[in-house]
């Protein structure tokens, strides 16, 4: 028997929108927005995303605000994302993209296809939903989209990926990680906050291998170097038992993994730098 | 929407946690019937592949029901009066469990379940012994597969979920007003998993709002133990993070309350094991991965960018064997669109589980995919 619980609960809220930074519908002749907004905090995302609150929630969520635009029969869905700081905006974006296929129209920087439009500004992400489909709608979103980018706040410009290198790197591979959850979507090292990275920001882009597969480099930047080797021995210490060391030292990892593929993990000074998806040994391990 | 499918990743990062005893014992202990799974093709999947299904003009309803009628003789070997008399009678009650997360794109098309209804309707079931049906009745209806869509075809959610301010949940005594239909004689038991301070639910209240029940016990909806007789599961064609969310996951977390717990130890396993319940093991005739479209990353929820053409319907009666071939599908395309991968074992490990408890064959000597391409 379930205790009777009084309903706390407030799924959705009528309020304004988070600072005002949703239109009313001005974008385009004909559309209004509904009167009753959603807002949604980090404790209760989970009601509104189906799937993927835990990425917005690990790289740092703050207020989600949700506003339902119609004219006639067509619905268009605003998602404006608030989150901690332009990095966890950017990475959610990036997760979101693959290659961008921008709309030249529209300048803040974005994405859009048929039925969704993301868009990036300093912190806040907007995601605008076309359910239908209608191709004669996306010049209300790409309008929606310019409304709004043109209320949220100025921004100075992030550039977290210059630490890693250009050649070979596959478009639209970037990723920010900022914990667990966004280091297994490059790779499995280890169990929980496995580079102990506590909140920092780490970037990761996958690049062309000479095999014609791809391996992905990782790089995290500590405070200074001697959180990077100890993150280095964390690491060794509790590595995955599906990879195995062929080497290791106060500098450097070397792992074979499950499928006879190779990885190194080095500090550099703050730094540490990780390559997985070898086809061969790297060089100086004992295995080349 | 919803909070209820997450993330292969979010579940898969945690430490190790202690191994957790559920009761798939008790479930392996009862004597297998005759259309238990694999049911008659352990291992087989056809994949019926057809272009003009779907085209900028959108899904090309007689395409799509030729696929479906195809790729069921294709499996069966037989006709189509034969695939339905070797696992169903006109007396059974059938159940199509679709998944109706990400409409437009990702969603089961309205087109595959409406060919499926065609076969069994022609072969001589009644309509009023057809049931769409999955976990949260909001989403069916989001989905497009209302009444009105589907006369005479009973839609059935095996519960209600409160995402309106004001909308109640709970009756006067507080408990959950869909309480009643789920079975509390049948459950997936997890010792010690309680649904209680789960992360990412603000109270237990939030918790029973989606999940029904808070404790160690998932119990089966009674639409699936008591009244349907047969079960014919329609997935997506989508990943959950490294994994897919397809035939196993559709079923697995489709049937059950109470599975927010179950997420972080259990994940996976929750795939397998569910399907192990006579309730569902003995039923499920039929399954069919819904991949007109598919989507390689960003899953389960819809995610555009990652959505592709695939123009292909996916059939087994083994849906371990599906769920591998799937697998096997989406890692590829992810290769192609040079997406990282990471394969780790841990992904695929669920799947070798049901191999080892006789439920299905997904080992590459033994996995025999079909592709008929038309």
């Amino acid at each position: 028997m379930i205790p009777a619980l009084p309903l706390l609960v407030a799924l959705s809220v009528s309020v304004a929108p988070a600072e005002g930074l949703l239109p009313g519908g001005e974008f385009s002749p004909g559309w209004s927005r509904a009167d009753e907004t959603e807002q949604f905090g980090p404790s209760d995302l989970y009601n509104h995303i189906n799937g993927g609150a835990e990425l917005f929630l690990e790289l740092g969520f703050e207020q989600l605000t949700v506003a339902r635009y119609r004219a006639g029969d067509d619905e268009l869905v605003a998602e404006l994302y608030r989150m901690t700081d332009p990095l966890a905006a950017l990475g959610i974006y990036l997760s979101k993209c693959h290659e961008e296929t921008p709309d030249p129209a529209l300048g803040e920087r974005h994405t859009v296809g048929r039925y969704q439009l993301v868009l990036v500004r300093g912190r806040y992400l907007l995601i605008l939903d076309n359910r239908s489909g209608k191709e004669a709608l996306r010049p209300v979103l790409r309008a929606a989209a310019a409304d709004t980018a043109g209320r949220l706040p100025a921004h100075a410009p992030v550039a977290p990926f210059e630490v890693l290198p250009t050649a070979d790197r596959v478009p639209g591979s970037l990723r920010l990680i900022r914990g667990p959850l966004g280091l297994q979507s490059v790779v499995t090292l280890g169990p929980g906050d496995i580079l102990q990275l506590d909140g920092k920001v780490a970037v990761s882009a996958a690049y062309r291998g000479g095999d014609g597969g791809t391996l992905a480099r990782i790089v995290v930047t500590y405070d200074d170097a001697a959180q990077a080797r100890a993150a280095l021995a964390h690491l060794d210490e509790h590595l995955d038992p599906h990879l195995h060391p062929v080497s290791h030292s106060a500098g450097r990892l070397v792992y074979r993994d499950w499928s006879e593929r190779f990885g190194e993990v080095i500090v550099e000074g703050a730094r540490l730098r990780i390559t997985t998806g070898l086809v061969q040994p790297p060089a100086g391990s004992p295995d080349e | 929407m919803l909070g209820v499918p997450r993330s292969a990743d979010a579940e898969e990062e945690q430490p190790a946690p202690p191994p957790v005893k559920t009761n798939i014992d008790e479930f392996m202990a009862v004597p297998r019937g005759p259309h238990a799974i694999p049911g008659p093709h352990p291992g087989k999947v056809v994949q019926m592949s057809n272009p003009a299904s779907l085209t900028e003009a959108g899904i090309d309803a007689e395409v799509v029901r030729q696929m479906v009628l195809g790729g069921i003789t294709g499996l069966t070997g037989g006709s189509l009066d034969d695939a339905f008399r070797a696992s169903m009678s006109v007396d059974d009650v059938v159940g199509i469990k679709v998944n109706p997360v990400g409409p437009p794109l990702i969603a089961v098309h309205l087109e595959v379940v409406d060919a499926i209804i065609g076969w069994l309707t022609t072969c001589g079931l009644p309509r009023d012994h057809i049931v769409i049906w999955d976990r949260f009745d909001k989403m069916l209806v989001d989905a497009g597969f209302t009444p009105e869509r589907f006369p005479g075809v009973r839609i059935a959610g095996l519960q209600v979920l409160a995402e309106e301010e004001g909308e109640a949940w709970q009756d006067e005594a507080g408990n959950h007003l869909s309480q009643g239909r789920f079975d509390l004689d049948t459950y997936y038991r997890a010792d010690g998993v309680l649904g209680q301070t789960v992360p990412g639910y603000a109270s237990d209240d939030e918790y029973l709002n989606q999940h029904v029940f808070a404790g160690e016990r998932s119990y089966f909806g009674k639409l699936v133990s008591q009244e349907l007789t047969k079960i014919i599961n329609v997935a997506s064609f989508k990943n959950t993070g490294n994994g897919v969310s397809m035939a196993t996951k559709n079923l697995g977390y489709g049937a059950i309350c109470n599975t927010g717990r179950l997420h972080a130890p259990l994940f996976f396993r929750v795939c397998t094991e569910v399907l192990a319940a006579p309730v569902i093991r003995e039923k499920l005739v039929l399954n069919i991965l819904d991949g007109l479209r598919g989507q390689y990353d960003g899953g389960p929820m819809m995610n555009e960018p990652f959505v592709y053409d695939h123009h292909s319907l996916y059939f087994a009666t083994d849906p371990f064997a599906l769920d591998m071939v799937g697998h096997k599908a989406i890692v590829a395309k992810r290769k192609q669109q040079n997406v990282t991968v990471n394969e780790h074992p841990r992904y695929t490990q669920y799947l070798h589980d049901a191999q080892a408890l006789g439920l299905g064959v997904v080992d590459d000597a033994n996995l025999q995919h079909i592709v008929v391409k038309q």
